[in-house]
Order: C-alpha cells, then sequence, then structure tokens
C-alpha cells in the first residue's frame, strides 16, 4: 500500500474498498445481525451522538460508503452525551458514553440490551469485557470499575448488572478503549520520568496540571500520591469519604502552594499549556500529546511503573428503536467491528475492542508499530495524512499488551459521587 | 472647536476612555483576524504558524471536528424569528402597559424575573419539561422559548422606556382628526417608536444569535453556533473558530456600514416630512 | 366584524399583553416548577429518585462550607464587575450624549461598540488566551520593555481574566441604559444650573447622576443577571480556579447530579432575586421608565 494517502480522505482508497467488498459480501448475505437487509426503498438514517474522538467526518464517510443506509454522527461533549442518553433519549439512535457512566446510563431505563447471539463479531471482542475482566489472563484488573462489570444484564429490558458472561445480554457493545498517562515535556524536564509520584513533585512547582473533571481529576491525584507513599488506597476508582477527603486536602494544599498552573478542561488548554511550556507535567489525552507534536514540540506519553489509568467507550442502543432501524443499527455496529474502522483509530493511537480484524487491514508496518510497539520501520502518518513518528521511533509506551495490560485504574463514576463532586468544588473555589 | 461650541472640562480624558474601550473592545477581533490566517496545523494562540487561506476554507469544507455551516444558518434564522417574535410581543406588551392595567406590576415583575433567572435553571427546567411530554426539545421549539425568555426582557424595557416618552397627545391629535385606531397606530405610533422597535430587534437577534447557556440543554439534535462552538472547544478547536470570527465581524461591519449610507441617503430624501425632526429626539 | 372588533376593543389590553404573559409562563414559570420538583428529589449518587421527596438537597448546601465560598466568590465578581463597568460605562455615556454633538456621530460610535457582538462571545473569549498567556501578546510586551524578567502568570487562568472577560463583554450593558437616561436629561437644567453659577462637578453630582438612578438600577441588573448566570468564561479563561455559584452547579449538571443542581439554582435564584429586588425598591424603575 502506498504511504501517499490522500490527505482529505486519510485511508487510502484501496483500504476503503477493501473494506467495501467485505462489507458488500456480507450485505449480499443478507443476514447481518440476523436481519433482513433489505434497504432499498428505505430512508434510514442512523444517529450516533459520542465523543470527537469517534465521530468525526472522516468516520462518518467511510460508514456512508460501505453501508447501505445514512449514517450521521454528531460529536458532543461527555456531560452533553450523557444529559441527552439521560433526558432526551429519543434524539439520537445510537449513544456513545465513556463505560464510566454505565452506572448512570444503564439502570435509567432509556436503553435496551444487545443480543450478542446476534452480533457476528461478538466473539472477536476482547475478554476484557466479558467474564475474566482482562485481556491476558495475565493482565492487570484494575482498581475501579471495571468494564465487565457492567457489561452484562439479566434481559432485554432489564436495568441492573450481572456477573459478566452469564447471560447473552449486553448493556452496550464496547467500541474502543485506550491507556492514559501523564504528559510530559522530556526536554524541559530533562531526566526521565517513570512514575506518578512526579506528577507533585515540588521540582515542578508553578508548573503542573491537572484535568478538571472531578473523577478523572481525582484519580490522577491518587495515582500520584499512592506512587508517593502517602496513602494506600483500599480501591483507587471508589474511595471512601476519609480517602476523598485526604486527597482533596492534599490537593488544596498543593494549590496553595502554587504546585498547580492551571485545570483544564478544555482540549485546546492542555495543548497549549504544553505548548507554551507553561506547564511541563500534566494529565494529558492522547490526542492532546500529539497535537503537541504537531506543532514542533517534544511531548512524551510518559509509561509510568504504576501503570496506567484507562477508559472505554460503548454504544448503548435506545428503547425506542425497532424493526428496521434498529436492523440497520446492529448493522453499523457490526461493521464498526469488521476492522476497517479500526485501522482508522488504530493510526490516532485507539485500540478498537476488536484487534484480530483490525490486523487484518492495518499494514504489518504500521501494525507493528502501533500494537507490537516495535521501532517504526517505515514514517507513521496519521489518517489526515500528518506525520506522527518517523521510522525508528518507538510508540510511547509501546506495546497494546503494555499499556493496556497494566491498568492501574478504570475510569469511574464511584459511590460518593456525590460527595466527590461537593468537594472537588471546594478544591476549585479555594 | 467644532460649530463653535466649547469642548467641557475632561472631555480629553473622556474622549482618550472612550477611545481606549474602544480599542479594549476590538483587541480580542484583531487577535481573532490575525490568527485566523494561519496554515495548516496551527494552534488557538501565538506563535503564528505560516499564512494561508486555509482555516477558511476549512469553514467551508471541514476535515476536522465542528462542522459550523449548519450552526452558522440556525443561529442566524433563529436570531431572525427570535428578533421578529421579540419586537412583536414587546410592541403589544408597551402597548398594554400604557394602560395600567390591573396586575400589571405582577407581569412586571415576572419579566424582571425572566431576566435574571439563572439560564441554567432554565435551560434544564425546559429540558425537563419536554422530556415529561416525551418530547425532545429542539432548537425551533424549546430553544426558542428559551431564547424569548432571555429576549422579551430586554424588548419589555426598552418599549416601556419608549412608550412613555411617547405623547399621547400626538396620538390625540390624529384621533381628533378622524384617523381610526389602526391609522393612528400605523402613521403616529409605529414611526415614533420606530427607533425603540429597531432597538429591541438589534438586541433580539443579537442576545440570540450569541446565547449559549439558556441553550445549551435544549438545542436538541442540531447544535446552534454556540453550542457547536463551545462543543468543540472542550474537544479539539482548532483556528477555524477564528476563521469565523473573521468573517462575522466584516459581515456585521458590513451590514452596519451600508445601513448608515442607506439611512443617510433616506433622510435626505425625507427632509421635507418633518419625520426626521422627531426621530433626530433620540 | 363589527362585533370581532368590539370584542377586540373591550379586550384589546388583555390581547397585548397575553403573547407576552404565556411565552413568559411556558418558558419561565414552567421551567421554575420544574426545577422545583426535581430539587425536591433524591438523588442516590447515581441517579435521581423520581417521586422520592426529601429536603436532603437543600440540607447539603445549608450545611456545607462551599456554599458560603461559592457565594463570597460569586459576590467578589459582582461587586467588581459591577464597579467597574460603571465607572467605565458611565464615562462612555457621558461622553456620546454631552461630549457629542452630531447625533450621526453618535449613533456610529454607539454602533461601534455593538458590532462586537456579532462575533460570538466565546469566540471572543477564547480570544484573550493569545493574548494573557505566558507566550501571548502582553506578557512579550511587557518582558520586551524590560518591566518584567519573568512573565505574568496571573493574567490567564485566574479570575482576572474572568473578569476582563466580564468587563469587555458586559459594560455595554451598563452603558446603554445610563446612554438612554442620560439623552433624556434635559439640556435646560444644566443651562439653568450652569447661569446660577455650578461647576461641571456639581452638575455632575447634583443634576446628572441623581436623575440616571433609574438607568444605574437598569444597568447593575442586567450586570448582575448576567455575572450570576456565567460559567463559560469561568471555564475559559478561569483554570477552574475560580469557584462561583454558577460554576458550581455547571459542574454538578455536568456529572448528571441533576436534583443537588437543581437545589443549588433555586438558591441562586432567590438571591439574585432578592438583589435585584433591593435595587428595585431603591429606585422606582417601573415608575422611572
Amino acid at each position: 500500500m502506498s504511504k501517499k494517502t490522500d490527505a482529505k480522505s486519510g485511508l487510502s482508497r484501496r483500504a476503503v474498498l477493501k473494506g467495501t467488498a467485505a462489507v458488500a459480501g456480507l450485505v449480499a448475505g443478507s443476514s447481518i445481525g440476523g436481519f433482513p437487509t433489505i434497504w432499498a426503498q428505505d430512508d434510514i438514517t442512523v444517529r450516533t451522538v459520542g465523543m470527537s474522538v469517534s465521530n468525526m467526518p472522516q468516520l462518518e464517510d467511510m460508514a456512508n460508503e460501505a453501508l447501505p443506509f445514512k449514517v450521521q454522527q454528531t460529536a458532543a461533549a461527555i456531560p452533553d452525551i450523557i444529559g441527552r442518553g439521560l433526558n432526551q433519549p429519543k434524539s439520537a439512535d445510537l449513544f456513545e458514553p465513556p463505560f464510566m457512566t454505565m452506572k448512570v446510563m444503564w439502570p435509567s431505563g432509556n436503553f435496551q440490551a444487545w443480543d450478542t447471539t446476534k452480533l457476528p463479531e461478538w466473539d472477536q471482542v476482547v475478554d476484557l469485557y466479558k467474564e475474566s475482566g482482562k485481556i491476558w489472563p495475565d493482565a492487570w484488573y484494575g482498581d475501579g470499575q471495571n468494564p465487565s462489570s457492567v457489561g452484562y444484564t439479566s434481559g432485554p429490558d432489564s436495568k441492573d448488572f450481572v456477573k459478566p458472561g452469564s447471560t447473552k445480554w449486553i448493556t452496550n457493545h464496547p467500541v474502543l478503549h485506550n491507556a492514559d498517562t501523564l504528559g510530559i515535556r522530556p526536554d524541559v524536564i530533562g531526566r526521565p520520568i517513570d512514575s506518578w509520584k512526579e506528577l507533585i513533585n515540588p521540582e515542578f512547582s508553578g508548573r503542573a496540571g491537572l484535568v478538571a473533571f472531578p473523577q478523572i481529576g481525582l484519580m490522577d491525584a491518587a495515582m500520584a500520591f499512592q506512587a508517593n507513599g502517602e496513602i494506600e488506597y483500599a480501591n483507587k476508582g471508589n474511595m471512601t469519604r476519609e480517602e476523598i477527603d485526604f486527597s482533596i486536602d492534599r490537593l488544596i494544599q498543593l494549590k496553595n502552594d502554587g504546585h498547580w498552573r492551571s485545570l483544564w478542561s478544555t482540549f485546546n488548554d492542555s495543548v497549549q499549556l504544553m505548548v507554551s511550556g507553561e506547564v511541563v507535567i500534566q494529565s494529558m489525552w492522547s490526542p492532546a500529546v500529539t497535537a503537541v507534536r504537531e506543532q514542533g514540540v517534544s511531548c512524551i506519553y510518559q509509561d509510568l511503573k504504576e501503570g496506567y489509568r484507562s477508559w472505554s467507550l460503548g454504544h448503548c442502543l435506545p428503547k425506542h428503536l425497532e424493526g428496521k432501524k434498529l436492523g440497520a443499527v446492529y448493522d453499523y455496529v457490526t461493521w464498526y467491528h469488521t476492522g476497517t474502522a479500526g485501522a482508522f483509530f488504530a493510526r490516532q493511537g485507539y485500540y478498537v475492542v476488536t484487534w484480530q480484524n483490525t490486523k487484518k487491514y492495518l499494514p504489518k508496518a504500521e501494525w507493528d508499530f502501533w500494537y507490537e510497539g516495535k521501532p517504526a520501520t517505515v514514517d507513521i502518518y496519521s489518517p489526515f495524512g500528518k506525520l506522527m513518528e518517523k521510522a525508528g521511533a518507538v510508540r510511547d509506551g509501546g506495546s497494546y499488551k503494555n499499556r493496556m495490560g497494566r491498568i492501574a485504574v478504570w475510569n469511574s463514576v464511584m459511590d460518593e459521587n456525590e460527595y466527590l463532586t461537593d468537594r472537588w468544588n471546594e478544591f476549585m473555589a479555594s | 472647536m467644532r460649530d463653535g461650541i466649547k469642548r467641557a472640562p475632561g472631555f480629553w480624558p473622556r474622549a482618550a476612555l472612550f477611545y481606549l474601550y474602544l480599542l479594549f473592545l476590538y483587541g480580542p477581533i484583531i487577535i481573532i483576524v490575525i490568527l485566523s490566517f494561519q496554515a495548516d496545523n496551527a494552534s488557538l494562540s501565538f506563535p503564528m504558524q505560516g499564512f494561508s487561506l486555509f482555516y477558511f476554507g476549512e469553514v467551508f469544507d471541514p476535515h476536522y471536528i465542528g462542522d459550523y455551516r449548519w450552526p452558522f444558518g440556525r443561529s442566524v434564522i433563529l436570531g431572525l424569528i427570535v428578533m421578529v417574535l421579540t419586537m412583536g410581543i414587546s410592541f403589544l406588551a408597551g402597548l398594554a402597559f400604557r394602560k395600567n392595567f390591573r396586575g400589571n406590576i405582577v407581569v412586571f415583575y415576572l419579566v424582571v424575573a425572566s431576566l435574571v433567572c439563572p439560564s441554567i435553571l432554565i435551560s434544564l427546567g425546559i429540558g425537563i419539561g419536554f422530556s415529561n411530554l416525551g418530547l425532545t426539545s429542539q432548537w425551533w421549539s424549546g430553544g426558542l422559548g428559551a431564547h424569548l425568555s432571555w429576549t422579551l426582557p430586554f424588548g419589555v424595557l426598552i418599549m416601556l422606556a419608549v412608550f412613555s416618552r411617547l405623547d399621547p397627545r400626538l396620538e390625540e391629535a390624529a384621533k381628533d382628526q378622524g384617523a381610526t385606531k389602526w391609522q393612528t397606530l400605523r402613521n403616529v405610533t409605529i414611526p415614533i417608536t420606530l427607533p425603540g422597535l429597531v432597538g429591541v430587534a438589534l438586541f433580539g437577534f443579537t442576545l440570540s444569535y450569541d446565547e449559549y447557556p439558556r441553550i445549551s440543554n435544549v438545542a436538541g439534535e442540531d447544535n446552534t453556533l454556540p453550542v457547536e462552538l463551545v462543543n468543540t472547544l472542550s474537544l479539539a478547536a482548532t483556528p477555524t473558530i477564528y476563521a469565523i470570527g473573521t468573517m462575522t465581524t466584516i459581515f456585521s461591519l458590513f451590514i452596519i456600514f451600508t445601513s448608515f449610507i442607506v439611512v443617510y441617503f433616506m433622510q435626505k430624501r425625507r427632509r421635507g416630512f418633518g419625520v426626521k425632526k422627531i426621530s433626530a429626539d433620540g | 366584524m363589527a362585533g370581532l372588533t368590539a370584542i377586540f376593543n373591550r379586550y384589546s389590553t388583555l390581547f397585548q399583553i397575553s403573547p407576552l404573559v404565556i411565552t413568559l409562563t411556558l418558558f419561565l414559570i414552567g421551567p421554575v416548577i420544574a426545577i422545583i420538583i426535581l430539587s425536591l428529589w433524591k438523588f442516590d449518587g447515581f441517579m435521581t429518585l423520581e417521586g422520592v421527596w426529601t429536603f436532603r438537597n437543600y440540607e447539603k448546601i445549608f450545611s456545607r462550607s462551599l456554599t458560603a465560598l461559592n457565594y463570597w466568590q460569586t459576590l467578589k465578581m459582582l461587586l467588581i464587575t459591577l464597579g467597574v463597568t460603571f465607572i467605565i460605562g458611565f464615562t462612555l455615556a457621558y461622553f456620546l450624549v454631552f461630549d457629542i454633538v452630531k447625533l450621526r456621530t453618535k449613533m456610529l460610535l454607539f454602533l461601534l461598540c455593538v458590532v462586537p457582538f456579532w462575533t460570538s462571545a466565546v469566540i471572543r473569549t477564547v480570544a484573550w488566551i493569545p493574548f494573557l498567556g505566558t507566550e501571548g501578546i502582553i506578557n512579550q510586551a511587557i518582558m520586551g520593555i524590560g518591566l518584567s524578567d519573568e512573565p505574568l502568570k496571573f493574567l490567564l487562568f485566574s479570575e482576572f481574566a474572568v473578569l476582563l472577560s466580564y468587563i469587555q463583554i458586559f459594560t455595554l450593558f451598563m452603558m446603554a441604559p445610563l446612554f438612554n437616561v442620560m439623552a433624556r436629561i434635559n439640556k435646560d437644567l444644566i443651562e439653568a444650573a450652569r447661569d446660577n453659577g455650578a461647576n461641571s462637578i456639581q452638575i455632575l453630582w447634583n443634576i446628572i447622576l441623581p436623575l440616571c438612578k433609574p438607568g444605574i438600577a437598569i444597568g447593575s441588573i442586567f450586570v448582575i443577571a448576567l455575572v450570576a448566570s456565567d460559567f463559560t468564561a469561568i471555564r475559559i479563561l478561569g483554570g477552574s480556579r475560580v469557584g462561583t455559584v454558577a460554576a458550581s452547579m455547571a459542574n454538578q449538571v455536568y456529572n448528571f447530579q441533576y436534583p443537588p443542581a437543581a437545589a443549588t439554582s433555586m438558591i441562586l435564584l432567590i438571591v439574585v432575586l432578592l438583589l435585584v429586588g433591593g435595587i428595585m425598591r431603591v429606585v422606582d424603575v417601573r415608575r422611572q421608565l
């Protein structure tokens, strides 16, 4: 496959055609998801709402080319996805909230369960979302809300969570996942960083950043406090009040010492802070690291010995779907996991949950770089045609196994969520 | 010395403050214009990366997240609808208030309450109302209502001020001459209150076009421009938003400029009608 | 037809005022009632338990120190914004009304103040970042002149940045009513005072300011409404350092804690209504409009 990609569509024509042919074959077989796929006279549009990570023009184009019905994606901020899912479920046909909100989304009763027997690609979905809750037997299970714990339910209209793998009904269809860590400016810091405790190292006072979302920011801080030996959390992903109090009080203490340059709540802030050098170590999301690099500033998504904080996205099926529309949504999600979307996301650093299918569509050189953590044998380009890494570079954090196999904590909504928000507000106001 | 009028003491400091204020007001706009001319891969801040029309192209043919074309159209249309409705409702309300009807104090306080009510509250409340009815709020239903709750107080307050200055004798004179209610309305009341109405229209459109908090929860499936902007900001905004800013600024300056010229020529031609005198009274 | 006109004439006031009342009932009273109900329902940490009535949301508001902190921050921002927008707004209005003679110029200058509002406030708020950041224009200028060796960090992601944005956007709301009220002042009054030997300061203090009271009242009401409601500027420019009531409430909404957020917003509404009511008691705005 030639390296020259059409910058506009990102993916080379051949790869898209390959994907289309594969799906066309399935469509011709007329039994995707067990639903008859006679779309000719129907004007069906599948509307999805999700994060910008996975809802963007290129993906929309890919879906529209590959599928016989229309797909319309809307990107929204996390609170809006949740808000709409909870309050206006009829406003979309597929919601893509982060997994950590499943405890809020699923019991709302606005969604129906997926039938795994009607999902041809379900077997390819990694075991993280199934019985074991781990991708590999020797992977870490992780504190907090492991995705498998909120994956299964008792029946199509239930609102509960049951033991993973015990039924065929799943609360949502996993989409993709990734592992988060701290972003650093290696050129300014000048020495190796290998532990979360560096986030609160006084050496970086006035130049550290934290994400402003309470659940996530608190967990990053917790990783730092525990790594620093200050406290041993029973479950970082579900803290007790005392643990929350300790953490928040420490955060306030650091704030008063002037440790935090900023708490960022918009993506651009996190990029800006790094680029300008105002911050040298902070909570970051991987696309932000990419954006910083694209401006010619060196930035590393640092592999740390205590592990990663991980998150996942899931497709929730609104209750109002039925008949042909429901079939279309099943087909869309099935297509999503046949591999072309997987390759598209892999090139941005995300892992779609069906890696074996992704492998089929990702050229070996790129597979080795993105998944195997091997040094790149070619220059690596993003789907938008931008140069991400030169040949010889190794992906930050290395292999899929190293990153997703060492999850210290999952993004979670804790039982003490309300208390957490109050105390976090105090942190902000102090 | 202009027209032989002496400048009051403190004129120069005040003038300086005024122009400094304009600079302050337009400062960010200048930044927006400058930064909108960057080349691909640019950020929202300095240093400036390259020089090109790339992001203007992005407005019409987006490759990154944030397709602002439809939201922009929606905001304009919503703004116009809100503008017309606000003008109409405020005008009628102004007429009613003149008569000091029973309960006018209550309605007045209602209007003020609508103004000061925290926007999040209204947004949440409308959203809940719709979802309890099993409906989905859209920008032209719940969104429209949310915006009206914001613009109507401005409109009503302005019309109240305008009407209180309206000399009733002018309308009485018309009636004495045999005009019917409608004729009085059309030929006396409306022309005199026109500047106020234009003010209401201006406020109505501007407030709606730019409004975010009240509509944030109730815009429905399709975003207005501010909602789309805030959404993309929290994700990964590019200088495309600056390109939009530049374009809207040029557009609005153009509108103002043209209307000024039009009004100027219109006034020149109507000099003999005496209408100018009344409206010149400010 | 005559019958219809007669009906219309008799109930004309009703017809005229009902669009306003109906709209406000639907989109003000309705939402407020919905929120009151929501604030009285139980929240279990994840979900709203509909129909389970409790005062707990309100109890929590009054029993934690966060509330006092939030209101203190909000009050601070409010007073500073009111003060600065008044000083600037008053001067601008004075300039336009008394110093500029030609109506056309008045209108032009006024419109120049309004034009920026057609560029989205969100974009204009974001545009402060290149201005105030450590690599931004102001810091480059300050360091270039040599006023300081280090970039000033408090300029951005701070209360200062948020206040700057408020003043930029809200001064117009203070200036417009003042402009309106000042323009109506009978020039003869001022002439008479001058003839009697009053100087400019005395005229300002004894004639202009008192007559501007309704304008000041309305302008203040606008600014209070705007500052108490805002959370976008705080999010973009405050670096999440500024904790006003609206910011806390936005956080609660963002974390789908709807009943607590509803209770917080009801209390805020009451406080704002009290403030505004206080102003309206001092200045009979209705009478003087």
